[in-house]
């Protein structure tokens, strides 16, 4: 699985996620603009992680060297 | 007041807009208006008798009668604990009470009571006196019958001494001495009683010194401790006899027995009197033993009764007492016809908020109505520069990050509140220092059990510590979750990694796997798809990677969050209006901090993405050092010097430009609107009362040199600030490292060691030592410790780019309020 695939279900993911706060809890515009902004902040927080840590093993300048005892 | 832009509304994100309202009660529906009031709770009135003491207010003597109430209340309530007897917390049922009545019954109550506890404690004091005494005259009379039976014998020797050999070696005056006249003979008199036993030396040194050695005192120790009739307490005492002659010697003695608190009883040296006398007191102590449990068991019942009315009257005193400091907050109308109060309320466009003023309406229209007032009260809003107060409407979920950003200041009015991202996060910032999956269950549980329980744990008191972490039930289960998210991004579960998403990307370079502990395994399949690859664990590789992963992950998350914060003062200087502020200190703000730290996070994804070998320290060392040079080796893309030579002189540029231009702008713009004012003040003369009542403050001078200071203080902050701001964020590295390697040791060194022996009792032993350490260290500590680094990301790190947090709360008139407050 790429970058770009995985990206693509956190997006699907964040969406679905909106979707259903804006069904089960729907109190208005304003409150569900507040939901929003909850999910995509989550999603967006929740994808960087990920990212950060893909992209630092992708093209890996120090690879495992195993310990001794093993 | 500036009205905000068109965009749609966001809970949370602005406070709630306010008003300044002025009703006009007359004075007969006055009580009842300030009731309804108090039910809705919305209302918060703003003290217009600031000047006058509590007694020169209108309701002065009510307030006095309520506090009198209170007091006695009080005073119920403390006899009760004292007795051990609690209230019954059973719902309140709000059934009128008529004051006047409650007023007697309280007072006889309390006289009754007050009268009870005299009684008692005079019976008290009798027993404990008699109980005294019967120990003088036991102890004591064990003193003269030794002390008899000894001189008895001491005579008999004596006389059997004298009659068998009255030898020549006798002396002669012992004849003389034994004969002495009786005439001359001096009386011994004595004092008994009981002195307290830490006091005992001093008070025989003091008797022995003043009488000059001649005294003879004896004391005995009372094994058990003695009540004290004067003090009532629990005392470890000694019962002496003084013997002492002269009457001077006497008064002497009974002045110590004073100052030493010695209580003195008399004793009779007559052996059938004294008989009869500790018959007689035995006999009146049974007597008034009955008569003190008597009298215990009645005045229980009477506090037991009081507790069962106690919530009872409890609640409604408070209320009244409530309602007479809000009307004392009202003036008072020349004609004395009608009160006049001002404060602030919520408005909004919002339907509920509307609905809000109808009810405030409809509750001042009951209140006429109940009254049978003439006149109706009048509503009127008014114009105010007064800055209002700040109001969030939160609901179980967003108030405990509400409190959080509240700790740390409460927003100006309508200032963009960072709860709203505070609620994401937070919960994720705690979660990069806190990530380990296992270890985030076990909290998630923990906070589930609180959150399921909700209902049992709102209505009882709770000790400190455990109110804490209800209160927080909400921020400890996003924590939670959010820690069970990075755990699986770490791939840690207590500490071991998981082959959760498929293959190891690593494998050894040939079948013999000969290399593999020197030159290390290799990438031979697609990069492992989600979090740390699980080969990774246990290597001697592992730490040099996860700190640079680490490092640089803090980086970047760091300065996503900074950029977030400097975004939502563009949003600040947007609704209130302000193109300064926008123009001369958000895009500067954004040039400097991207350029630097922006082109920082950009070299570490581009490192990331080329697999190149280049040195970032020295990379950006040197673009400071000499821009100009060729870059090497360390090139990443093609362009970069350029790119590096145009960021550094936008940095340099960005700095001058958050400085110098808004002061002078500022100077600009307020010389303009002084002139305008003074061409334009025919205008506002419609209504000058109101623009003079309400705007106390006048136009304030403007001072360049002071806001010039302050530019530059704040240029001074943001620049160091961003630097320094960035190196922060490298807390997310360090105690992340550091919960990884704690989990790591206590799962290799306790656990795996223990599994080691063979041996199914150390195995339990060990397994025990693994869960406390687990349990007190990682989840206890390393939960508080990260929640705090959490705190300070967003306290500092975060709100210092956009927040004021120079507001006040709104605190309404509510009895809801009420009853929470004194629990």
């Amino acid at each position: 699985m790429g970058f770009m695939v995985t990206t693509l279900i956190f997006v699907v993911i964040g969406i679905i996620a909106s979707l259903c706060t804006r069904i089960c809890c729907n109190r208005g515009p304003s409150a569900n603009l507040f939901h929003l902004t909850l999910v995509i902040t989550a999603t967006v927080c929740c994808w960087m992680m990920w990212a950060i840590v893909y992209l630092a093993q992708m093209k890996p300048l120090i690879v495992p060297i195993l310990s001794e005892g093993e | 007041m500036v009205v905000g832009e068109c965009w749609p509304t966001m809970d949370l994100l602005r406070s709630e807009p306010m008003q300044l309202v002025q009703l006009i009660i007359p004075i007969e529906s006055a009580h009842c208006s300030i009731t309804y009031l108090g039910e809705l709770g919305q209302f918060q009135f703003k003290d217009l008798n600031a000047e006058k003491s509590p007694f020169q207010r209108t309701y002065a003597a009510q307030m006095k009668r309520c506090g009198e109430m209170a007091r006695k209340l009080r005073f119920f309530w403390e006899q009760m604990s004292k007795a051990g007897l609690f209230p019954s917390t059973k719902s309140v049922t709000s059934d009128d009470i008529d004051f006047d009545n409650l007023e007697v019954k309280l007072g006889e109550l309390e006289a009754e009571l007050i009268e009870m506890n005299a009684n008692d404690e005079k019976l008290q004091q009798t027993y404990n006196e008699l109980l005294e005494y019967k120990l003088v005259m036991q102890k004591a009379g064990e003193f003269f019958s030794s002390a008899q039976g000894r001189a008895a014998a001491k005579q008999r020797e004596l006389e059997a001494h004298h009659s068998g050999e009255g030898s020549i070696d006798s002396p002669l005056l012992l004849e003389q001495e034994m004969i002495t006249d009786p005439l001359k003979q001096v009386k011994l008199g004595f004092v008994s009683g009981l002195v307290p036993r830490e006091k005992s030396m001093a008070f025989e040194r003091i008797l022995f010194r003043a009488t000059r050695g001649n005294v003879f005192l004896k004391q005995s120790v009372v094994e058990d401790s003695v009540t004290d009739p004067v003090s009532g307490e629990k005392v470890e005492k000694n019962v002496f006899v003084v013997f002492y002659s002269g009457e001077r010697a006497k008064n002497k003695i009974l002045k110590i027995c004073d100052a030493f608190g010695a209580n003195r009883y008399p004793f009779t040296e007559d052996l059938g009197k004294q008989f009869q006398a500790i018959t007689d007191v035995s006999g009146r102590l049974s007597e008034l033993k009955t008569t003190i449990d008597v009298g215990q068991v009645h005045r229980s019942n009477l506090l037991r009764t009081i507790g069962y009315q106690f919530e009872r009257w409890n609640f409604p005193v408070k209320k009244e007492k409530s309602i007479y400091h809000t009307l004392n907050m009202l003036s008072i109308d020349v004609t004395k016809k009608c009160l006049v109060a001002e404060g602030w309320c919520p408005v909004s466009a919002t339907n509920q908020v509307h609905l809000l003023h109808f009810l405030i309406q409809n509750a001042l229209q009951r209140a006429t109505a109940d009254t049978n007032s003439q006149i109706g009260t009048i509503i009127q809003v008014l114009q105010t520069k007064e800055s209002p107060p700040t109001y969030f409407r939160t609901n179980k979920f967003t108030c405990a990050f509400q409190e959080i950003v509240d700790a740390y200041g409460v927003a100006k009015y309508q200032e963009a509140n960072p709860g709203v991202y505070t609620v994401v996060t937070f919960p994720f910032l705690f979660a990069v220092m806190f990530g380990d999956w296992g270890h985030g269950i076990c909290l998630l549980l923990a906070t589930l059990y609180f959150i399921i329980m909700e209902k049992k744990f709102s209505s009882q008191k709770l000790g400190d510590i455990i109110e804490m972490t209800f209160g927080g039930r909400y921020v400890i289960m996003m924590m939670a979750l959010f820690s069970i998210y990075t755990g699986l991004i770490y791939n840690e579960f207590f500490s071991v990694p998981f082959e959760l998403f498929g293959p190891s990307a690593y494998d050894c370079r040939d079948l013999s796997c000969r290399d593999a502990s020197t030159t290390g395994l290799i990438k031979v399949r697609a990069t492992y798809p989600f979090g740390v690859d699980p080969k990774w664990h246990g290597t001697r590789s592992e730490l040099p990677f996860l700190n640079s992963l680490k490092m640089k992950m803090s980086i970047l998350l760091g300065v996503a969050q900074m950029n977030l914060g400097i975004v939502l003062s563009y949003f600040n200087a947007k609704f209130f209006g302000n193109d300064l502020n926008i123009r001369h200190q958000f895009v500067p703000q954004m040039i400097f901090l991207n350029s630097l730290f922006g082109y920082l996070s950009l070299l570490i994804i581009v490192k990331w993405c080329t697999g190149s070998k280049a040195d970032l320290y020295h990379v950006m060392i040197y673009m400071f050092l000499s821009p100009t040079d060729d870059l090497g080796e360390n090139q990443l893309f093609f362009g970069q010097k350029f790119l590096q030579i145009v960021l550094l002189l936008l940095a340099f540029v960005a700095v001058p430009w958050m400085l110098f231009p808004k002061p002078f702008l500022l100077k600009k713009q307020h010389e303009e609107r002084h002139q305008g004012q003074s061409y334009g003040l025919l205008d506002s003369t419609d209504d000058p009362l109101e623009m003079e009542l309400h705007d106390p403050h006048g136009h304030d001078e403007f001072e360049f040199s002071e806001v010039f200071v302050h530019q530059l203080i704040h240029t001074i902050e943001f620049v160091l600030g961003a630097v320094s701001n960035t190196a922060s964020y490298l807390r997310l590295w360090a105690l992340s490292l550091a919960h990884s390697e704690l989990s790591s040791v206590f799962f290799d060194k306790v656990l795996l060691l223990a599994w080691g022996f063979n041996n199914v009792i150390i195995l339990i032993i060990g397994i025990i030592v693994f869960i406390c350490a687990t349990v007190g260290v990682l989840l206890v500590m390393e939960t508080l410790s990260a929640f705090l680094h959490a705190l300070r990301l967003h306290w500092v790190e975060f709100q210092n780019k956009f927040y004021e947090g120079d507001g006040y709360k709104f605190c309404p008139f509510s009895f809801a309020l009420l009853s929470e407050e004194d629990e």
